[in-house]
C-alpha cells in the first residue's frame, strides 16, 4: 500500500508467520524462536515488549558497554525494584540513571536488532507459551507492532551490501589499514581495534555495546573501503554441510595425544595429587601459581 | 599432529556456540595442555583457577548429594565462565559474553568433552 517496501519475502517465513501469528492472537507471553542464532520474543497483548537472542546484544549490554548506566546504578536499581515490585524501567527512569526518551529508544533498537539477527540466521521452528513468568528486566510499554518489525526488519536486511560470510565471519583488519589517519566517523576505530580476525561481527556488537545491524552496516562500508577483511567466512551452516553430505566436524579417529604434561615431583605436585582429596591443597597450588607469578615469573 | 586435533575441537566448539570468546583445556593439576583465547587472558593462571575451581565443584555436588558434576559457571556483569570436567584427566574451560547460547552449549559441550576425552587419553607416560 502506502510504504515504500516491496512485499517482504527476505525475511524467514516461518518467523513472519509467528510474528503476525502472535500479535493476531494477542499473544500475552513468549515467542520461542528455534534456529541459528535463534531466541526469544515477549508479547504483551499481541505488542512486542521485549527480544532476547544469543545473536545480539541485549538493552542491559547496550547500556552497560556503552557507558551510559554504570554497574552500581544498575545494581541499586534492580534491588530497589526487587525490593519494591516496582518496573525495572521505571526504577531507572526515576534515579536519572537513563532518560524516559532514551531509554524507550533503546529498548525499540534493541528489540529491532535482535529480531534481525534472528532474520539475518536460520530459522527452524517457533513455538508459544503463554506465561508471562519469564519477562526480562525492561520492557518496552507500549510494546511494537509486529507489521512494523517485519517492515523495519525486512528493510534492514536489504540495505545492508552483500558481505561475504555474513554474520559467522571472522573479521580482520585489511593489511595496513590501522594507521592514525584511520576515518573515526562510525566509531572505526573502535572496530578496527577489535576485529583481530577471531570476533564474528556479533561478537565486536556485544565487545562494544553496539547492535549488530549498525557493526554489520559499518563493516559493510569499511570493507568497501578496502580497510576490513573477511579472515575466515565461518562454517558452513549444519543444513548446508548435511545438504552437501560432509561428515560432523568431530574426529572419532583421531590418535590419544601421547602424554599430558606434568608437574615434577616436587612439593607442588604432592600438594596437587591429593588436591581431590583435600581442598586445601588445591588452594596451595593457586597460591603457588600466584606467587610465581609475581615474583620473577621465570622459575617454575 | 594429534596436538591440533584437541585445538580444533575447541575451535569447532567456539564455531558452534554462539558468544564463546575463550577455551582452553588444562590438566587436573593445573598446567595448560592447550589454549585458544586470543590473547585475552593469561592462559596458566586460567589453568590453575580451573583445576582447582573443579575439584572444589565436583566436592561441591558430592557434599549436595547430587552425584557427578556435569558443569560449573559463572555469571558476571561481562559475562560467563564455565568448567567441565574431561574424562578423569583435565578440564575443558570456556569464556563467554552476555549473550553466549547455553542452550546450544548444553548440547555441544557434551560432544565436545567426549572427544577431547578421547584425544586424551593416550597411554599413561
Amino acid at each position: 500500500m502506502g510504504t515504500p517496501d516491496h512485499h517482504a519475502d527476505n525475511v524467514p517465513g516461518p518467523l513472519r508467520q509467528a510474528l503476525l501469528g502472535c500479535a493476531a492472537d494477542r499473544l500475552s507471553g513468549v515467542l520461542r524462536v528455534a534456529g541459528r542464532p535463534g531466541g526469544t520474543v515477549h508479547f504483551s497483548d499481541g505488542g512486542i515488549i521485549a527480544a532476547e537472542t544469543p545473536g545480539a546484544p541485549g538493552l542491559e549490554v547496550i547500556l552497560f558497554r556503552s557507558g551510559r548506566v554504570d554497574e552500581l546504578g544498575w545494581d541499586a536499581a534492580f534491588a530497589a525494584a526487587a525490593a519494591t515490585g516496582r518496573e525495572m524501567r521505571n526504577e531507572l527512569i526515576g534515579r536519572e540513571l537513563v532518560g524516559a526518551g532514551e531509554l524507550e529508544a533503546l529498548s525499540r533498537l534493541a528489540i529491532a536488532d535482535a529480531v534481525f539477527a534472528m532474520a539475518y540466521g536460520t530459522v527452524e521452528d517457533y513455538r508459544t507459551e503463554t506465561s508471562a513468568s519469564a519477562a526480562p528486566m525492561v520492557t518496552l510499554e507500549p510494546g511494537d507492532e509486529a507489521g512494523w518489525l517485519l517492515a523495519e526488519t525486512s528493510r534492514r536486511i536489504r540495505s545492508l551490501s552483500p558481505f561475504a560470510g555474513r554474520a559467522h565471519a571472522r573479521i580482520a583488519m585489511a593489511p595496513g589499514a590501522v594507521r592514525p589517519g584511520l576515518p573515526v566517523s562510525g566509531g572505526r576505530d573502535k572496530l578496527a581495534a577489535l576485529a583481530d580476525g577471531r570476533r564474528t561481527p556479533r561478537d565486536l556488537a556485544f565487545a562494544l555495546g553496539r547492535g549488530v545491524y549498525a557493526t554489520l552496516l559499518e563493516l559493510g562500508r569499511m570493507q568497501a573501503d578496502g580497510l576490513m577483511i573477511v579472515a575466515d567466512p565461518g562454517p558452513a551452516r549444519p543444513a548446508e554441510a548435511a545438504a552437501a553430505g560432509l561428515p560432523p566436524a568431530a574426529a572419532d579417529s583421531a590418535e590419544a595425544i601421547e602424554s599430558l604434561p606434568r608437574r615434577r615431583r616436587d612439593h607442588a605436585s604432592a600438594a596437587v595429587r591429593a588436591g581431590t582429596r583435600d581442598l586445601p591443597a588445591a588452594f596451595r597450588l593457586l597460591r603457588l601459581r600466584y606467587g610465581e607469578g609475581t615474583a620473577s615469573g621465570g622459575a617454575k | 599432529m594429534t596436538q591440533d586435533a584437541v585445538l580444533g575441537e575447541m575451535r569447532s566448539l567456539r564455531e558452534k556456540v554462539a558468544g564463546i570468546t575463550g577455551t582452553a583445556v588444562a590438566s587436573r593439576d593445573g598446567l595448560i595442555i592447550r589454549e585458544d583465547t586470543g590473547g585475552a587472558v593469561d592462559p596458566d593462571n586460567l589453568a590453575a583457577l580451573s583445576a582447582a575451581w573443579l575439584s572444589v565443584a565436583q566436592r561441591m555436588s558430592t557434599e549436595a548429594g547430587q552425584g557427578s558434576l556435569r558443569e560449573a559457571m559463572t555469571r558476571s556483569s561481562g559475562g560467563w565462565v564455565a568448567i567441565y570436567a574431561v574424562a578423569a584427566s583435565a578440564v575443558l574451560v570456556l569464556i563467554g559474553d552476555e549473550g553466549l547460547d547455553i542452550t546450544t552449549l548444553r548440547s555441544e559441550s557434551r560432544k565436545a568433552l567426549d572427544a577431547i576425552g578421547a584425544l586424551l587419553s593416550g597411554p599413561e607416560e
